[in-house]
C-alpha cells in the first residue's frame, strides 16, 4: 500500500508540560479520505502542523509522500493545501488578490495562475464576491476562500482542520461533496470531531485521545468495533399493537427489542446471529402486524458508538501504559 | 540555455518578491506608516524653516537628520521592525504565508528587506528634496563647502542606523514574541547605549556622536586634496548646532556627550578622524548579526 503519510513515533511535548501528541505511529493510505477524529484537544491539530512543519516533532518523525517534514521541507509543503481552522485571512486584499498571492507563494506562472483563480472562485461560489474585501466576508465565505487557497497550487494532500465548523447547512453540505469529490483523485485528510462528517466521507479513520493514536484502520474495522448491531425502526399505528410486536419481535431467537420514544423499535441483534436474516424475521412480523414501516436506520450511530467506546476503553486501560 | 536559467531564477524568486510586494503594500496601507510619514514631512520641513537663517548648510542638515538618529523616529522604526513576526500575526502568517511553499529563513528575509526599504523610502522621500532645497536655495547664512560625496555618505550613514533599528527590532520582535515587551526591551536597549559604548571605548558608533560628526562629514570631499582648503568651520555655528542636538537630548537619557575616551576625537568638536569604513563596520556588521541571530531564532520556533 502506497502512503501519503507515515509518522514513526511522533511526539510533540510544549514546554516540558504538555503533551500533545504522544508516541504517534499514522499510515494514511494514498488517494484516501482519512478522518482524523479525536474531542477538542486531542493533538489533531498539532499533528497536522507537525507535518506542514509549522511546528518541530520533540521526538519521531513524520514523511509526507516518503520526504521528512520539517520547517524548511519546502517540497513537502508543495504537496499540501492546508486549511486551518477559522483560517484568518488578510482583510485588506480581495479574494483574487489573495489567490494570486497564494498562486505566487506555490510560483505557479501566470498563464497557470489566472485560470485556475477563477475556476476555483467559481467552485467555491464566490464569483459574485470578487469587488468585496476579504475583511466583509461571513464566516461560511471565509472558510470557503479557505478551500480554494488550500487547491490553489492543486497539491495531491489535502489537510484540512475542522472545514465544516462554523457553517450553515448549505454549505456544509457543499463541502462534504467537495471532499468526496476530491478524495476521487486525492488524498484528503480531514481533523474534525464531528461524527456524522466522518461517517459520509471518509473511508479510513484515525482515533485520537489525548495525544494518543488509539484507533487506525478502515471505517469496516471501526464499526465492527462494536459490541452489537442494530437497527431501529420508525413504525405507525396504535401504541397497543407496537407493544404487541415488541413481545413477538422478543420471542426471536438472538433479537433483542425494545420500544423507543415516538413509536421506534430498536432492535439489537447478538454476535452469533445473521444480521439480514434477523432483519428480515422482524420485517415479516411488521408486515403481518397492523402497523405501517416509516423508516428503518441502521447502524446510524455505528461511528459515533464505536468512538465512544474507544474513548472509554482508552481512558479504562489508561494506567496500563 | 540563458532563458531557461533566466526563467527558473525568476520563479525561484516569485514567493519572496510576492511576499515583499504584500508587505511593502501592507505597510503602506497602515495608519503607523502614512503617520510617519506625514509627521517627519513636517518635522523636516519645521526644522529647516527654523535655521533658515542661522545654519550654513553642514549643520542644518545635520540638524535636519537628528530626529532619524535620536528621537523621535527612532522609536517608529523600531516598531516597524517588531511587528512582522511576533504577536498575533504570527498565527496568521503561520497559516496564511508558512504553511506554502517558503522556507522561513526566504521570509524572514523577504519581510525584512520590505521594511528596510520602507523605512529608507520613507527617509529619502522626505530629506532628499529638503537637502536639495537647502543646498540650492540662496539663504542669508555664509557660504559652506558640503560635498555631494558627504551628503551621500551621511544619508547613507544614516540609512545604515535605521536600518541596524529595524534589524534589532526584527530581532527582538522574533526572540520575545510580544510585540509591546520587545519595544519597551529596545528602549532601555537603545537609549543607555551611549554609556555602554563609552566604557568600551565606541563612542563613535553612538548616534548623537555621529549626528554631531556629521557636518564634518558633509564637508568631506570625494578626494581629500579637492577639498582641503575649502572646509570653513564656523566654530560659533557648531556651539548652535551642538545646543540644539543637547535640546533634543534632553528627551533621551543618554548624555549628550559621552565622556571622552579618545580626547583627539571628542574634544576638538572637529571630528577629523571619523572614519566613513569604521562606523559603516560598526553599523553593518551587528545588523548582519541580528539578521542572522533572527533567523535562527525563528527557524527554531515553534508556530
Amino acid at each position: 500500500m502506497e502512503l501519503a503519510i507515515r509518522t514513526e513515533h511522533l511526539t510533540k511535548i510544549y514546554n516540558q508540560r504538555l503533551i500533545a501528541v504522544n508516541d504517534m505511529n499514522l499510515e494514511v493510505p494514498k488517494d484516501s479520505v482519512f478522518g482524523l477524529l479525536g474531542p477538542n484537544g486531542a493533538g489533531k491539530t498539532t499533528t497536522l502542523r507537525l507535518l506542514l512543519g509549522l511546528q518541530r516533532p520533540t521526538a519521531g518523525r513524520a514523511e509526507v509522500f516518503g520526504k521528512l517534514c520539517g520547517p524548511n521541507a519546502v517540497v513537502v509543503r508543495s504537496q499540501i493545501g492546508y486549511l486551518p481552522t477559522n483560517p484568518k485571512l488578510p482583510g485588506n486584499l480581495r479574494p483574487i488578490e489573495y489567490l494570486d498571492l497564494l498562486g505566487k507563494l506555490s510560483r505557479l506562472p501566470r498563464q497557470v495562475r489566472k485560470p485556475r483563480i477563477s475556476a476555483l472562485l467559481r467552485a467555491v461560489g464566490l464569483l459574485g464576491a470578487t469587488e468585496q474585501r476579504i475583511q466583509t466576508f461571513s464566516t461560511g465565505m471565509c472558510t470557503r476562500l479557505g478551500l480554494a487557497a488550500s487547491l490553489v497550487a492543486d497539491p495531491p494532500l489535502l489537510l484540512w482542520d475542522e472545514p465544516t465548523a462554523g457553517l450553515d447547512p448549505t454549505a456544509r453540505r457543499f463541502t462534504l461533496d467537495l471532499i468526496r469529490e476530491l478524495g476521487k483523485t486525492k488524498t484528503v485528510v480531514v481533523a474534525t470531531h464531528i461524527l456524522s462528517d466522518i461517517d459520509q466521507i471518509c473511508d479510513h479513520l484515525g482515533v485520537m485521545h489525548e495525544g494518543r493514536m488509539i484507533f487506525t484502520g478502515s471505517m469496516q474495522d471501526m464499526k465492527k468495533r462494536l459490541r452489537r448491531d442494530g437497527f431501529s425502526l420508525e413504525l405507525e399505528g396504535d401504541t397497543d399493537n407496537i407493544r404487541l410486536l415488541v413481545n413477538e419481535v422478543n420471542n426471536l431467537e438472538g433479537i433483542d427489542a425494545r420500544l423507543g420514544a415516538g413509536q421506534v423499535l430498536l432492535v439489537r441483534i447478538a454476535n452469533e446471529r445473521g444480521r439480514s436474516r434477523a432483519l428480515a424475521e422482524v420485517l415479516k412480523l411488521i408486515d403481518a402486524s397492523n402497523l405501517s414501516l416509516q423508516a428503518v436506520h441502521s447502524g446510524q450511530n455505528a461511528t459515533e458508538n464505536a468512538y465512544l467506546q474507544l474513548l472509554q476503553e482508552d481512558e479504562a486501560h489508561g494506567f496500563q501504559r | 540555455m540563458d532563458s531557461s536559467a533566466k526563467i527558473s531564477l525568476s520563479t525561484r524568486m516569485m514567493p519572496y518578491l510576492a511576499i515583499l510586494q504584500h508587505d511593502m503594500r501592507a505597510l503602506w496601507a497602515s495608519r503607523l506608516v502614512r503617520l510617519w510619514l506625514a509627521a517627519t514631512a513636517v518635522l523636516t520641513l519645521m526644522l529647516a524653516l527654523a535655521n533658515w537663517s542661522q545654519f550654513q548648510n553642514a549643520p542644518m542638515i545635520a540638524s535636519l537628520l537628528f530626529p532619524y538618529l535620536v528621537f523621535p523616529w527612532f522609536f517608529v522604526v523600531v516598531v516597524l521592525g517588531v511587528s512582522p513576526v511576533s504577536g498575533s500575526r504570527a498565527e496568521a502568517l503561520a497559516d496564511g504565508i508558512l504553511s506554502r511553499p517558503i522556507s522561513r529563513c526566504g521570509y524572514l528575509i523577504a519581510v525584512w528587506f520590505a521594511r528596510v526599504m520602507l523605512v529608507w523610502s520613507v527617509y529619502l522621500v522626505v530629506i532628499v528634496p529638503v537637502i536639495a532645497l537647502v543646498t540650492l536655495a540662496k539663504r542669508p547664512v555664509p557660504e559652506d563647502t558640503v560635498t555631494v560625496y558627504g551628503i551621500v555618505t551621511a544619508l547613507f550613514l544614516v540609512g545604515l542606523v535605521l536600518t541596524f533599528l529595524v534589524s534589532l527590532g526584527f530581532l527582538m520582535g522574533t526572540l520575545l514574541r510580544k510585540p509591546l515587551l520587545a519595544v519597551v526591551v529596545l528602549i532601555f536597549v537603545w537609549y543607555p547605549i551611549s554609556l555602554v559604548l563609552s566604557v568600551f571605548s565606541l563612542e563613535e558608533f553612538s548616534p548623537i556622536s555621529l549626528c554631531q560628526a556629521m557636518p564634518t562629514q558633509l564637508r568631506q570631499p570625494w578626494r581629500e586634496v579637492e577639498g582641503s582648503s575649502k572646509v570653513n568651520v564656523n566654530k560659533e555655528e557648531m556651539n548652535a548646532f551642538s545646543s540644539l542636538s543637547n535640546f533634543f537630548s534632553v528627551l533621551s537619557p543618554t548624555k549628550p556627550q559621552p565622556k571622552a575616551a579618545k580626547p583627539d576625537f571628542f574634544e576638538s568638536k572637529e571630528f577629523k578622524d571619523f572614519s566613513l569604513g569604521w562606523v559603516t563596520l560598526g553599523y553593518g556588521l551587528p545588523t548582519l548579526m541580528t539578521i542572522i541571530l533572527a533567523t535562527l531564532s525563528f527557524y527554531w520556533r515553534d508556530l
